[in-house]
This record gives C-alpha cells, sequence and structure tokens, in this order.
C-alpha cells in the first residue's frame, strides 16, 4: 500500500509525494474546494463495472503493460466486479466515444490510462455520478481528477548512472513529441547527467508517435551516427534498446524491465507500477467515500522507481547513482539552481529550485540539450 | 444447355440493396462464428452492440458524430467519381481544411460565433481546394495521375498539421500528445429538448450538402456533362462539353468538399488541431463513395452504416472482444460488402444450344 493511502486520509493532501506530504501536515488551512466536493456512494463488488482505456497495445511490453499490469491486480482484488479494457485509443474524438461507451456500459469509475484532455473531461461533465481518473491529466473536477509519477527524479537519477556509462560524454534521447513529459524527462536525465560529468550533452529525436517501434529505431541508429554511446527513451517499447544492443552502446527504458531484449546494452529502466494506486482507488469507489480531490503524484518508491542495474553496470557506478536516491527519497531536491536553458538564459536562480509542478509543466530544454524547441 | 455467368453494367437500386444485406448478413454469420471459436457469445455480443449503438442516447449522439466526417468524406469522393476520377487525398485536404479553420478560429478576428463559423468554412473550402489545385494540374495538363497524386499529398498534409500542432500552434499545457490550443469558436449544438446533447448543426450541414449535390447532379445541366464526362469523355467533348474545364471543376468542389469536413469535425467536435483530428476518414470515404456508387444520398445511407460498423469495433472491445479481432471483424464487414456490390452484377443465366454455339 502507498503512504497514507487510506479512507480519509487523501483529503488533506495535495500530493504524496513525501516533501509535500510533510508541508502538508504542517499547514492547518485545507484547500476549500476538496472539502466542497461530496464523497461517492458505495457500490455492491458484484455490481461494480470498472473500464480503463489505455493509449497503446497491452503487449506493448511498456507504458500499456503497466497499466494492463494494475488492472489485472485489481481484477484479482475485486474478483466479482466487471472490467472493462479498452486497448489503442487515438487521442481524437474516438476517445470520447469510447469513454462514452463506457459510461453506457454502465462504468461506476473509468481510468484514462494517459492524457486526453478536454476529450475525457466533456464525458465526464456529462456523467457526475461516474468518478474518472486520468493518468498524467491535469484537470479536476469534483468527479473527475489525475495521477502521475514523479519520473522526473529517476530520470536524473538514471541521468547520474549514464553519465558514468558513457565514455564520450554525449547522451542521446528518443521521445515522442515535444511536451512536458519529453521535457521532463530528457532535461532531468541530462541534470542528473551533468552532476557527474558537466560537459555532457544530450542531443533529443522526437518521433511523433509513443508507439512506432520502426520510427523509434531510425531515430536511435541516427542518434548513433552522431556518436551518441548512451540513449534515454521514455517510449512504449523496446526497440531503441534491441539497436542500442546491435550497436554495442548503452540504453536506459522506461515503463518495464526490458533487459531482456539487451542485456548488455542495458542500464536501467523507471519502473512504472500502478497496481497500489488504482487498487486503492477501486477500494475505496466500492466501499463508498471516494471523492476526486487533488491529483496524486506518487513518489519514488512508490510507484515509480529505478530498476535493477543492468549487467554490464559496475557495481560502483549503481552505488552512486543509489546514493542520490536514497537522498531523493529523503527529501533533497536535485532541481536547485542555478539552471539555464539552451540560449544560455538562467531560467531557476540560485537559492530557489523547481517544485513537483514545474518538473511537471517543464516547457523549455535546459543547457546543453538539443533537439527541443525552446 | 449450359450455365453461364452474365455481367450487369447497371444494377438497379433494390438489387443493390437486397445485395448488401446478403452481403451483410453473410458476414455477420461469418463473424459469429469467429466470435464463438474465440469462446465468446456471438448473439449476446450482437444484441450489445446494436444496443449500444442504436438502443441508447449515447450511441445514436455517436453515430451522428462519427458520419459526420464519414459521409463528408464520402461526399467529396463521390464528386469525383461522378467524373471517373479518383480522389485519395480526401484525408490530406480534411487534415488542410481543419487547419486553415483552426487557423482562422486562433488568430483570426473576434467576430461573433456565426461570421466566424462563416469564414472558418470559407478558410476550409478555400483550403481543401487549394491542396488538390496541384494534382488537378498535373491531371489536367500532363495526364498524372490524381490517384498517386492526391495520396502523396495526404502524407505531406499530415505532416504539416503535425509541425503546426508541435511547433508554432503548441499548446504548452498539454503534456501527452501535441495539439493547439482548444478553438474558441465551437458549431452550436442541436436545441436540448431535442434530446441529442452533444450533437451540433454541423451534422445537418452534411445532410443539407449532401441533398444539394444530389440535386445538382440530377437536375442541373452541370450535373448531366458531368455524368456524361465520367462516361465517356471522347463522346463528351464530341458533344461540345467543355471537358478539361468540368473535370477540374469536379476535383476542386470535390477538395473543397473534405476541407469543409475538417473543419466540421474541429469546430464542430475536437476543438483542437492535432494530428488524430482524422483517423483515416478520408480512406474510409472511399469506401463509403463507391459503396454508394457514387450517389449523394447513397453516401449518406453507406456513411451510417460505416460509422455503426466501426462504432461497433468499439463496443465490443469493451465487452471483452481483442482490439485485433474487432479490427478483424470490422475488415470483414466491409470485405463481404464490397464483394457483394461486385457481385450482384452477375447473375447466372441459362443459354440455349442455339445461343452457347453463338457464344463459341
Amino acid at each position: 500500500m502507498l503512504v497514507a493511502q487510506g479512507p480519509g486520509d487523501r483529503e488533506d493532501m495535495v500530493s504524496l509525494g513525501r516533501r509535500t506530504l510533510l508541508a502538508a501536515a504542517a499547514l492547518p488551512v485545507l484547500p476549500r474546494r476538496v472539502l466542497a466536493a461530496a464523497a461517492f456512494p458505495a457500490v455492491a463488488e458484484r455490481d461494480a463495472v470498472i473500464a480503463f482505456g489505455h493509449i497503446g497495445p497491452i503487449s506493448d511490453g511498456g507504458w500499456t503493460a503497466t497499466h494492463h499490469a494494475a488492472v489485472l491486480a485489481a481484477k484479482a482484488a475485486f474478483p466479482a466486479a466487471k472490467f472493462l479494457e479498452v486497448e489503442s485509443i487515438p487521442v481524437s474524438a474516438d476517445a470520447t466515444r469510447t469513454f462514452r461507451q463506457f459510461i453506457e456500459n454502465g462504468a461506476n469509475m473509468v481510468f484514462a490510462t494517459s492524457e486526453y484532455g478536454d476529450l475525457l473531461s466533456g464525458v465526464a461533465d456529462d456523467a457526475p455520478e461516474v468518478a474518472f481518473l486520468e493518468c498524467n491529466g491535469h484537470r479536476t473536477a469534483d468527479n473527475e481528477s489525475w495521477y502521475y509519477v514523479q519520473h522526473w527524479m529517476v530520470s536524473y537519477v538514471l541521468g547520474v548512472a549514464s553519465a558514468r556509462m558513457s565514455r564520450s560524454g554525449r547522451l542521446g534521447f528518443v521521445g515522442s513529441f515535444p511536451v512536458a513529459a519529453v521535457y521532463g524527462c530528457a532535461n532531468a536525465f541530462l541534470l542528473g547527467a551533468r552532476s557527474v560529468a558537466p560537459a555532457a550533452t544530450c542531443q533529443v529525436i522526437l518521433i511523433n508517435s509513443w508507439f512506432d517501434p520502426q520510427a523509434a529505431s531510425q531515430a536511435a541508429s541516427a542518434l548513433i551516427q552522431n556518436g551518441v554511446d548512451m540513449i534515454y527513451t521514455n517510449l512504449d517499447d523496446a526497440s531503441v534498446l534491441q539497436v542500442a544492443e546491435r550497436a554495442g552502446i548503452k540504453c536506459a527504458t522506461w515503463s518495464t524491465d526490458m533487459r531482456r531484449s539487451g542485456s548488455n546494452a542495458y542500464v536501467s529502466s523507471l519502473l512504472l507500477d500502478w497496481s497500489p494506486f488504482v487498487v486503492g482507488q477501486v477500494s475505496r469507489r466500492l466501499a463508498g467515500g471516494w471523492s476526486a480531490g487533488p491529483g496524486t503524484l506518487l513518489p519514488v518508491g512508490h510507484g515509480v522507481d529505478r530498476d535493477r542495474w543492468g549487467r554490464t553496470v559496475p557495481p560502483d557506478v549503481g552505488a552512486m547513482a543509489d546514493a542520490v536516491r536514497t537522498r531523493i527519497i529523503g527529501g533533497w531536491n536535485p532541481f536547485a539552481g542555478e539552471i539555464r536553458d539552451a540560449s544560455g538564459r538562467i531560467r531557476v536562480a540560485r537559492g530557489q529550485s523547481m517544485d513537483d509542478a514545474a518538473c511537471d509543466a517543464w516547457s523549455w530544454p535546459v543547457a546543453g540539450l538539443t533537439g527541443l524547441p525552446a | 444447355m449450359t450455365w453461364t455467368i452474365q455481367r450487369i453494367p447497371e444494377i438497379s437500386g433494390p438489387s443493390r440493396i437486397a445485395a448488401y444485406l446478403t452481403a451483410g448478413g453473410a458476414a455477420v454469420a461469418v463473424a459469429g462464428l469467429i466470435l464463438r471459436l474465440l469462446g465468446l457469445h456471438p448473439l449476446e455480443l450482437g444484441g450489445v452492440v446494436l444496443r449500444d449503438s442504436l438502443g441508447s442516447r449515447y450511441g445514436i449522439e455517436d453515430l451522428l458524430l462519427l458520419a459526420a466526417p464519414l459521409v463528408t468524406c464520402g461526399l467529396s469522393v463521390a464528386v469525383m467519381l461522378r467524373v471517373g476520377l479518383w480522389n485519395i487525398g480526401a484525408d490530406g485536404q480534411f487534415f488542410v481544411g481543419a487547419a486553415c479553420a483552426a487557423g482562422v478560429g486562433l488568430y483570426g478576428p473576434a467576430w461573433p460565433v456565426l461570421p466566424m463559423l462563416l469564414l472558418m468554412a470559407a478558410a476550409a473550402l478555400a483550403g481543401g481546394a487549394a491542396w488538390i489545385a496541384v494534382p488537378a494540374l498535373a491531371r489536367l495538363t500532363l495526364g498524372t495521375s490524381e490517384i498517386i497524386t492526391t495520396l502523396l499529398l495526404n502524407f505531406v498534409a499530415r505532416l504539416g498539421v503535425d509541425y503546426l500542432a508541435t511547433g508554432p500552434w503548441r499548446d504548452q499545457r498539454s503534456s501527452v500528445t501535441a495539439q493547439s490550443p482548444r478553438v474558441p469558436v465551437p458549431i452550436p449544438r442541436l436545441p436540448h429538448d431535442w434530446h441529442l446533447g452533444r450533437v451540433h448543426w454541423g451534422v445537418f450541414a452534411v445532410l443539407a450538402l449532401a441533398v444539394l449535390l444530389a440535386l445538382a447532379f440530377r437536375l442541373t445541366h452541370w450535373g448531366y456533362e458531368l455524368r456524361i464526362c465520367g462516361a465517356n469523355r471522347h463522346a463528351a467533348a464530341y458533344a461540345g462539353m467543355k471537358v478539361r474545364r468540368r473535370l477540374g471543376e469536379a476535383m476542386l468542389l470535390s477538395g473543397a468538399i473534405a476541407g469543409l469536413g475538417g473543419m466540421l469535425e474541429l469546430a464542430g467536435t475536437v476543438h483542437r488541431l492535432e494530428s488524430g483530428l482524422s483517423n483515416g476518414y478520408g480512406y474510409v470515404g472511399i469506401v463509403i463513395a463507391v459503396l454508394a456508387a457514387a450517389s449523394p444520398i447513397g453516401c449518406v445511407v453507406t456513411g451510417l452504416l460505416m460509422a455503426l460498423v466501426l462504432s461497433a469495433g468499439t463496443a465490443l472491445q469493451a465487452d471483452g472482444v481483442p482490439s485485433s479481432a474487432a479490427m478483424a471483424l470490422t475488415g470483414l464487414i466491409l470485405l463481404f460488402a464490397a464483394v457483394g456490390e461486385r457481385l450482384a452484377h452477375y447473375r447466372l443465366a441459362v443459354l440455349r444450344p442455339r445461343a452457347s454455339g453463338a457464344a463459341g
């Protein structure tokens, strides 16, 4: 179970991050809107319908596979409930149709396991009696909230190890779109690397998709031809790792343990585990007392973490990165100034730091990063 | 006495409909068999699909909303089919129309909604027509196959929209996919007491367009000339018709209609410019127009049927049919429909000895 996930506990918290948790405990003032939101009534398990809409195929071995694992965990925990699951929902009007289909099928609770924005919230507004949770979403309403992970923290840890795994100091990143999730991931990775090797650089290639193994492979090959010898990727599948393995360079991935796809190249992965959160939310919805509340950011060690280090990672490199991980879990914020953007402008002054909200909305590349629009 | 197969060049409406019904029945039977082999209950699932698609308010609303862009693309393809040309590029024209409308909506004048919508529609019509202008010119002056040129421009249009959505028009607040900010000019929805809450007036615009085209094809001299140009260009030229001009007009009109479809989808349903705006609608439009034999009213019917088939895919998935199987079933139904339509052009005939001798 997650920290502070018991019934009634989350109402007085903005986020599950340890630092914010402590901050919230210290502050007596509760967010007013949250108090106003009424709790949902209980649903008998055998009558309950819980729906999940995924952005990719559950067989992607990555992002969607981790969410599918959470669905299986919820099924195991509530065997009498009915679970609906639809894969590969495009971010288009089709998404709206699929979510409405869930409502039509009597869903009491709908999980969108990727951001669908107003394609989802329009449906939520029409179905106030249904609970909506959007992974990596931003909107909260009386029946809608979001959940996500502190991925920038783990990316920073992976960056520390990666700088030591790269001989040239030229790192690469294969991403999808120029969006906050990609900025945060690539920036944190390079900042982690630069904490060890200040001259490290990172070249980003975007492939305009979260799941396109062909394009991902081509992007990885292009980076390797440019002299990159360590690639990090937050795409949904293992194709970049496979290219890295063939080329004899190193690679870190996202979502799941992918070492089977390239055990020599594999440094680590940003592991995702949604099961405790999802089971907890479903449990509260069934028991009654679920309310939307503010968004939930799962902290390092509770939903997001680095994987066991790859077999070619020297023990001292793993230990060094793990020491950084331990400090982060202890409350240290690595995103402290001075941080400059790619044009050299100071974005975070000395003495200031970027909080979770700022990392989650990152929209500019840090110094040394190329390939992401400024 | 021998049996032979005779081809009938033009089949009547009723026999076409009978062909579709037979084909549809056969497809559903095969689909049921496959579902049974997957360990599911086909009759139960069929009931669920019909209930979800037709028996509920949401279902009808979604059907109309999905049918609107499909029918528009179908009409676009149908206009060119009338003159015997293929518009494989409705998807691209759809994207360009949506991009033009989004540009006007986001950065244009701050007029009231109705004039704004008209301006966006005008921009979309112009954009769609402009997008097919190059293939039209190449076709009419150099004889370049419009099938290739319109198809290739789809990729250009989609990548162009990608560029806008990930670059200059990017919404900084979205975190998973690249899209423009919300276009602040929505097409008004139907009156509340019609109980079709999310359906917008654009659906009626599509219907009106279909009726208008049907009337133009049937009643005007222009429509007559289009048909002759499609049937036999040499005969049309011999009869003194301006063939190239008519072909050019049909192509530009076709592009403009697809562009308008993009505007309606953007301002009516999605409200943001993004590369997921068309989920292959332009390609589905080809199927719609072919199944409807290029009849505008037929496009409305086949478009609605196609929307039903596609939304059945979603309904099936929500009921535990794997997405790949749902897609295969959708394809199967379309395949049967297309084959059925072709088969309706043939009939078994008995040849008398004398006739068979003559036939050699």
